[in-house]
């Protein structure tokens, strides 16, 4: 059953990735990352970290992804068009990609025992103990990142904002 | 005075660098005092070297004028200066030819002339580091920052191909001096490992015991650098371009000193750091292989050169082969004769580039079909121009002679087919010269451009002078000079073939002690000395 | 958290104010903005270097924050030259950003902030904090890349940089969560100590349903994060294979930021990839050394052969970056006490002369960056012999000239490779250093013995731009003649790095 379930969420990530990439719409790609999301968020929940799930499905899957369809509704974003595709990455990186993964997956499947298995609670996921660890262990990255977020938004409107 | 005595190699080293920053602050229109600023500091520097030549003790075979100060102690590298009677030669030559080259571009530079000499003077700084320092780390950082001076020497008062000149004579010795790095550095970590003394004295590498193996390993790092600064036979290549577009005042100094140090870098460092490498039969066939065909390749090729310049620089291609050979016969009399060869080179070389050089200077041409009949219209230039060509050439009573003569000495001790072979070098130097001489200076004065061509004025021939005066003195009197090769010789000899002067009491060199009594030893040295100049001459026939 | 801790954080903490004042002045401020911007920028890096200074001797083994930061000789070094570096191109953009018309206030802030990131790169001892410290550096400069907005280059660029540079940081972020899956610690002196052990420390808190994965650290696991993380700090340092962006992101880039990019940015990338591998890792140095080994000489070879071809200047020198990235690695390749000084000391040779290089481009470039050929140089020696003096100096310590800091770097380079017996890669590696002279000695060639062909102005070089051209020729000099007291405090700094390993002391 558990397995079951995770199978689902982790193909229904991958497929709904693929779409994001293959879709020639906007908005057909922005609905597809709210299905990755979404997924991924599931996963979070099944691996008992329920306060990460929870953030993952209001920040990104809510508020980011909101914005994202509001943004292509206004700029009113049409069909993408297709354009020629380089024949570098259809041939050389294409295959490139799929050893990578193919190593990735044997090294990690060689590693690990074909019966261990995370389950629901296995991990202190709890609200509490993440909230302690973002504040005592890891308060300098929490707080730093603020300065990235600040570059962030300074970032959009310098390269946004119109000529003087 | 003792100030000076002490720090004089201080002094020598860095007139010319206090000279170009001098001129650096001239004001560019005031062409006159440029000049008069850089000729003066390269007569002082001359001045000032002269006394070297007289406090110099040839008796003592001990590094003289040593200064030693620290530099970088983390990696062992010292400031420190000295001389043997080697480097003091050399020195001596490129204080005198430093000061010619200055003289001679008198009129010939016209163009950014505050440039021109501040680089000059630079490269003279150069040269003198690389013969006085007696630290390997200095010695390249001397080396190698040379090579910057020449380039804009080359690039910017060059002739016609001057850019592809420049990069490729940069280009060469750079990758050359690169490879000799490591061959410093490796020689530098076997001292820290034997010694556990971090340093970059040469007088210390100079006592370290080495497998052979890797002796041959950094003996050929260092060959390429040396052997493309020579030139020998595959890497001369760059030597007639550069030589052919330099202004001649670089030319001069190009071939007086620069090449120069291709050969003392074989003396001073191949042959007592890698004694078992430098005797080693493969490797002493090789380089006398490639010096005799220097010597007859370089020989062919002036012979059928239209071009006067390129002549002469093919000619020193050929002379190069006599100092390599004479080293590597790994005789005293080949050593020295080779070391005195670079001497005489410098200033039959020297010499014969000037005298191109005020032929150019009249008729901005050197073809050689445009002349002839000269000596019609420039009688001193001609006899001058005479006295050069045959001190090159190897006339007795000239410098050319004794060097080669000696080279031959050594040559023959070992083989007499190098000796024979190199022979036919003399004889082709007699032809390419004097058929050059006949057909610039004799025969009709037919070119009407020729025909009112003005000799020699006073500054001219003080360039030639000097070199004239020394080609005779070092052909009729050249004792003295032997007597300052003498010790610095006999340590080579006794790092290269310990046991030769055992077998040998009366050879040039040899220390006192083995002329009064053989010591108790010396019979199962000779016999040792004698099985392996045995195996050298099966191995040099085969 | 203690007071400590704050002080330790005190010059990224002064960098951030002064960032945030510089981009608020023009709220505030309408006129004369411009001109306080980098006044107050310098001010900011000046306090910053203050602040570093006050904590001398950097020695003390006392991490802050629990051992996310260690404010130890290394970190101090590379702030050190992480401030001299954005001093230096804050001088020396002050007229680019003018005669552009930048967005004065927002370069200036950006520039502080991505200091800011790579001070704490450099200071970081935690997986985590070298991710953010990255991240806030990266971001940082791909706006920065992207500043000249009306030249379609620039916007190119900085789209490829951000895609590329995305994507590496996806690696490099994978490669830790690998690393946290396989020793359960993202501390690098607690992973080195999870790796010496070859106890994974997440057993620690582990349930019983997690007994399969109790015990010793997966190795193979450990291989692939190694693999990852490499990717991501090959392409932070542009080395080949990761080195694709490099050429058009320098060459969009405004001049200045390019000068940043490869002097700055690079060293950061550096200082983490030093740390990371040589604390961390060093353990299992046998899976990574080869890695830098290929990565290192392909680098030198592809970047000096490219950069033969080029005939844009920008793009010369990003070529002959990569190639630089490429001997510096040589040095890492070494894993040494004497690699990772010599690591140290290239980067600040590096950085000055390549700063004074590309003030010169960025001075010549003229409005719109117009002239960045080389033809364009022509005959520079003469009409602007300042200027092409020092361009001269800088050209001559890249190719590795005695008496220029290049020549040292090179020099330390190659010793430490040789005495960590790497003798094919040296001799590889001085090979390629003298192909490289080919193509510095090319702008050489043009400024000095071409006739200038057609009529370039030159502007007259304001004071700013003067004292960055005479300091770093003066630096690039004292690094070539005396560089006793660099040399010493890298040496220190990596003994000191790689010394409480040794005793394994956290």
């Amino acid at each position: 059953m558990y397995q079951a379930l995770f199978f689902l969420f982790a193909a229904s990530a991958v497929g709904f990735a693929i779409n994001l990439l293959i879709q020639r719409h906007p908005i057909h790609s922005a609905l597809s990352l709210i299905g990755v999301m979404g997924s991924l968020a599931s996963l979070y929940l099944m691996l008992g970290a329920e306060f990460l799930a929870v953030v993952q499905v209001i920040v990104y899957a809510g508020a980011v992804m909101v914005l994202f369809v509001f943004v292509i509704m206004l700029l009113n974003a049409d069909k993408e068009e297709p354009s020629d595709r380089s024949k570098m990455a259809k041939y050389l990186g294409l295959p490139l990609l799929f050893l990578l993964l193919a190593m990735i997956t044997v090294v990690i499947y060689r590693q690990f025992p074909e019966d261990a298995m995370v389950q629901f609670g296995d991990f202190p996921g709890q609200t509490a103990a993440i909230g302690r660890l973002l504040f005592r262990d890891f308060l300098l990255p929490f707080e730093v990142i603020s300065i990235l977020i600040l570059i962030a938004i300074i970032g959009a409107i310098v390269l946004a904002k119109k000529e003087p | 005075m003792t100030w000076i005595h002490d720090h004089i190699l201080t002094v020598v080293l860095f007139i010319p660098l206090a000279g170009a920053i001098l001129i650096m602050f001239l004001p560019k229109e005031n062409k006159n005092g440029v000049r008069w600023a850089a000729n003066l500091t390269a007569f002082l520097g001359f001045l000032v070297s002269v006394p070297l030549f007289f406090w110099f003790d040839s008796s003592v075979g001990e590094f003289q004028f040593v200064e030693k100060v620290e530099w970088i102690p983390s990696i062992g590298a010292n400031y420190s200066l000295g001389l043997d009677g080697i480097s003091l030669l050399l020195v001596l030559l490129t204080t005198i030819l430093g000061f010619i080259a200055i003289l001679s571009s008198w009129t010939s530079i016209n163009e950014r002339l505050k440039e021109y000499y501040v680089f000059l003077l630079l490269l003279q700084t150069g040269m003198l580091g690389v013969f006085m320092t007696l630290d390997f780390f200095l010695f390249y950082v001397f080396w190698e920052v040379m090579l910057v001076p020449m380039y804009f020497l080359i690039g910017i008062w060059g002739g016609a191909r001057k850019l592809y000149a420049a990069i490729k004579f940069f280009l060469y010795t750079l990758v050359g001096s690169v490879l000799m790095l490591l061959g410093i550095l490796a020689l530098y970590f076997i001292n820290r490992s034997q010694t556990g003394v971090a340093t970059f004295d040469i007088v210390a590498l100079q006592n370290l015991n080495i497998p052979v193996n890797l002796q041959l390993w950094i003996f050929f790092a260092f060959f390429v650098a040396f052997a493309i600064k020579v030139p020998m036979f595959p890497f001369h290549t760059w030597l007639p371009d550069a030589h052919v577009e330099a202004p001649t005042a670089g030319s001069v100094i190009l071939a007086g000193v620069l090449l120069k140090m291709g050969t003392y870098g074989f003396v001073r460092f191949s042959l007592p750091m890698l004694p078992d490498a430098s005797s080693h039969p493969m490797v002493v066939n090789l380089m006398i292989t490639l010096s005799l065909i220097a010597i007859i390749y370089g020989g062919l090729v002036s012979l059928m050169q239209k071009d006067w310049k390129k002549l002469v620089a093919y000619s020193s291609v050929s002379h190069m082969g006599f100092i390599t050979l004479g080293i590597f016969t790994l005789n005293p009399n080949g050593l020295s004769g080779g070391i005195l060869q670079q001497i005489n080179h410098g200033i039959s070389t020297g010499a014969l580039f000037l005298i191109v050089g005020i032929i150019y200077e009249r008729r901005h041409t050197r073809e050689i079909s445009e002349f002839g009949g000269l000596s019609n219209v420039m009688p001193v230039y001609a006899t001058m121009f005479l006295i050069v060509a045959m001190s090159s050439l190897g006339l007795p009573t000239l410098n050319g002679f004794i060097g080669e003569f000696v080279i031959l000495q050594g040559a023959f001790e070992e083989n007499w087919v190098w000796a024979a072979l190199a022979v036919t070098g003399i004889i082709l130097a007699a032809a390419y010269l004097l058929w050059l001489y006949q057909r610039t200076m004799f025969g009709p004065l037919d070119n009407p451009k020729n025909k009112n061509l003005k000799d020699l004025n006073f500054r001219e021939m003080m360039t030639l002078v000097p070199l004239i005066i020394l080609a005779f003195w070092i052909g009729l009197y050249p004792k003295p000079f032997f007597r300052i090769l003498e010790q610095p010789v006999q340590k080579i000899m006794e790092r290269v073939r310990p046991a030769y002067y055992a077998a040998h009491p009366d050879a040039f060199g040899a220390p006192a002690r083995l002329n009064a009594a053989a010591q108790p030893s010396a019979s199962l040295e000779t016999e040792a000395a004698a099985v392996r100049s045995a195996e050298k001459r099966a191995g040099a026939s085969r | 958290m203690q007071t400590s801790d704050l002080i330790r954080i005190l010059p990224e903490i002064i960098l951030a104010v002064a960032g945030i004042v510089v981009m608020l002045l023009g709220a505030f401020q309408k006129q004369n903005a411009g001109r306080m911007h980098p006044a107050i920028a310098l001010l900011g890096l000046l306090g910053a270097a203050g602040a570093i200074a006050y904590q001398y001797p950097w020695r003390s083994l006392d991490p802050a924050f629990g051992g996310m930061l260690e404010l130890d000789a290394f970190s101090a070094f590379f702030h050190i030259l992480f401030f001299l570096v954005a001093a230096l191109v804050v001088l020396s953009s002050s007229e680019y950003v003018a005669q552009e018309r930048l967005a004065s206030g927002e370069y200036h802030a950006l520039l502080l902030f991505a200091t800011m990131g790579m001070g704490l790169m450099a200071s970081s001892n935690d997986l985590i904090m070298i991710f953010i410290g990255l991240e806030i550096s990266s971001l940082a400069s791909y706006i920065l890349v992207g500043f000249r907005r009306g030249v379609a280059t620039s916007s190119e660029s900085s789209l490829k940089y951000f895609l590329l540079g995305s994507f590496a940081t996806a690696f490099l972020l994978y490669g830790i969560a690998l690393m946290f899956g396989a020793t359960g610690a993202t501390n690098l002196t607690e992973i080195h100590l999870a790796l010496q052990a070859e106890q994974n420390t997440v057993t620690a808190m582990a349930s019983p349903q997690l007994t399969p994965l109790v015990g010793p650290v997966p190795t193979a696991l450990v291989g692939l994060s190694i693999a990852l993380l490499f990717v991501g700090f090959a392409f932070k340092v542009s080395a080949v294979p990761f080195q694709i962006w490099t050429p058009d992101v320098y060459q969009g880039a405004p001049t200045p930021v390019t000068a940043f990019l490869s002097t700055g940015s690079k060293a950061a990338a550096f200082a983490v990839f030093l740390r990371v591998f040589m604390v961390a890792l060093e353990g299992s140095a046998q899976d990574w050394v080869w890695l830098l080994w290929v990565s290192g000489l392909l680098s030198m070879v592809l970047g000096n052969l490219a950069a033969l071809l080029q005939t844009n200047i920008k793009r010369m020198l990003a070529y002959s970056s990569i190639a630089h990235a490429g001997y510096i690695l040589v040095a890492f390749t070494a894993h040494s006490e004497e690699g990772v000084a010599a690591v140290m000391f290239y980067l600040a040779a590096y950085a000055l002369m390549n700063i004074g290089a590309f003030a010169v481009v960025s001075h010549f470039g003229n409005r719109g960056e117009r002239y960045v050929e080389m033809e364009h140089y022509a005959g520079l020696g003469y009409r602007a012999p300042l200027l092409a003096a020092s361009m001269t100096v800088f050209l001559l310590s890249l190719i590795g000239i005695p008496l220029t800091g290049g020549f040292f770097g090179k020099f330390y380079i190659f010793r430490a490779a040789l005495h960590a017996d790497l003798v094919w890669l040296t001799v590889l590696g001085v090979l390629n250093s003298a192909i490289a002279a080919y193509y510095y000695l090319r702008v050489i060639v043009f400024m000095y013995m071409h006739p200038a062909a057609e009529q370039i102005p030159v502007e007259r070089v304001r004071p700013a731009m003067g004292f960055v051209l005479i300091f770093s020729m003066a630096a690039t000099f004292l690094l070539g003649i005396f560089p006793q007291a660099v040399l010493d405090f890298a040496s220190q700094a990596a003994a000191l790095l790689l010394e409480n390993l040794g005793n394994g002391v956290l």
